[in-house]
């Protein structure tokens, strides 16, 4: 007979083994590693599930006008069939839809569509979605192959793929202290000179909020970098990471992506983006110096494509599951 | 239940001369509706005329079938459309070269 410690140890590695072994028969599911508990699962043949755009705050009059310029325009997210003008319609990894995050095409314009959630508990917390991104194809009216970016075509890599700029995922954490903190991945798929990097980024300062801007420390223009308008405040995570954006701009594969952080600690922990495994703990978490209110125990995800040339560019999302160990 | 979006396609924005809005995909919606909020106008007889437009790709687009509309000074105006297909904008403009309005843009779908 074994020690109760052992006992206890065994049922739990059983426990362990059960759940995989029924997310494994799950179709749906199986794909996931979720965390112990699945706070949402969105699959978007079946709406928005939440996700909309982000704005910035308004007057108590409900004004737009004083939005801040930066924050007014993140574009509505759109339920796509991800349909081309070669094929048709392609279809999402699931069904026929996917959330497609879609900027204007306007060098440095950035799309944001934004989760809102509360924190019931602190601890970790693991954002995982099957993703893709593209810029736009061209046509004469967009004029995409004459746009900075555009080049030869070499039978294999394709011009529009030098034409997506970036994409990000990040969230805006707030303690029941109203100490708020954003932690942000972002993948960089070329410079502001259109050049391929390929690589994962991190911000070192915490974004320009709208109360910032209120009290007169922080005003941005429409088209700067939200997130951290400086580039010289972004760090590059490992190594670069390529993605098989299959040559051209209208044959979508999907790339599995699974981020973990800990909003006990309030810190990232791992990120893995299909075959790459990133350790996140020593990537800083820089937090507001003053305190907010109305945000007790705020978790909200956002996820942005920023175009980096004068196209198009999308973010797409299959599906999304944000899983905790509360 | 049924399924229903509401899209806001340009908000704030100061119309001058001839404009389109971004595309949005529609093609899981049945029906759709716009509205458009005409928050000022350069003066109370300015004109907007919008005209919807279908696209199978989002990249090449043509008129849809039904009637030009037309906003006039400040207010609320708004029309249906159906079977659209996949991609659904407006085209637009301001009569008057020098005249502007500021609207608001909403596209309501359902299935």
């Amino acid at each position: 007979m074994g020690s109760p410690t052992s006992d206890t140890t065994m049922d739990t590695a059983i426990a362990g083994h059960l759940r995989r072994a029924m997310l494994d028969a799950d179709p749906v599911l199986s794909r996931y590693n979720p965390l112990s508990r699945i706070l949402v699962f969105d699959q978007f043949n079946s709406g928005t599930h939440g996700w909309t755009e982000l704005i910035g705050n308004h007057d108590g009059e409900g004004n737009l006008d004083t939005v801040d310029d930066h924050m007014r325009d993140f574009r509505p997210p759109q339920l796509s069939s991800c349909t081309f003008f070669d094929v048709g319609t392609h279809g999402a990894m699931t069904g026929t839809y996917a959330l497609k995050v879609a900027t204007r095409p306007v060098t440095g314009h950035t799309a944001v569509a934004i989760r809102r959630l509360t924190m019931a508990k602190k601890g970790r917390v693991q954002f995982e979605t099957y993703f893709t991104y593209k810029a736009e194809a061209a046509s004469e009216e967009n004029g995409a192959s004459t746009q900075a970016g555009a080049g030869d075509w070499d039978g294999n890599i394709h011009p529009s793929e030098q034409q997506f700029g970036a994409f990000t995922i990040a969230t805006d954490i707030c303690d029941d202290r109203g100490e708020r903190y954003h932690t942000v991945m972002r993948y960089q798929n070329t410079d502001l000179d259109n050049q391929f990097t390929r690589r994962w980024m991190y911000p070192v300062v915490p974004e320009p909020t709208p109360r910032e801007h209120l009290e007169g420390k922080a005003k941005l223009a429409a088209t700067d970098d939200f997130t951290a308008p400086n580039p010289q405040d972004w760090r590059q995570i490992g190594e670069s990471q390529s993605f098989c954006y299959n040559e051209v701009p209208t044959k979508v594969n999907w790339h599995y992506l699974r981020w973990q952080i800990d909003t006990e600690a309030r810190k990232n922990i791992e990120l893995q983006v299909n075959d790459r495994v990133y350790d996140l703990r020593d990537v800083p978490v820089p937090v507001y110096e003053e305190r907010y209110d109305s945000l007790d125990n705020l978790l909200n995800f956002y996820v942005s494509a920023r175009t980096h040339t004068g196209v198009r560019n999308f973010l797409f999302l299959d599906s999304v599951l944000v899983s905790v160990d509360w | 239940m049924r399924q229903s979006q509401a899209a806001v396609l340009e908000r704030y924005t100061v119309l001058t001369g001839d404009f389109t809005t971004e595309p949005y995909e529609t093609g899981w919606a049945a029906e759709a509706r716009w509205f458009v909020r005409v928050l000022e106008s350069s003066t109370p007889d300015t004109k907007v005329v919008f005209t919807t437009q279908v696209s199978p790709d989002g990249l090449h687009w043509c008129d849809a079938e039904g009637q030009e509309q037309t906003a006039q000074g400040e207010g609320l105006v708004s029309w249906p459309v159906r079977e659209f297909g996949q991609w659904l904008r407006i085209r637009g403009s301001v009569e008057g070269a020098d005249r502007s309005a500021k609207v608001l843009i909403y596209l309501t779908l359902k299935d």
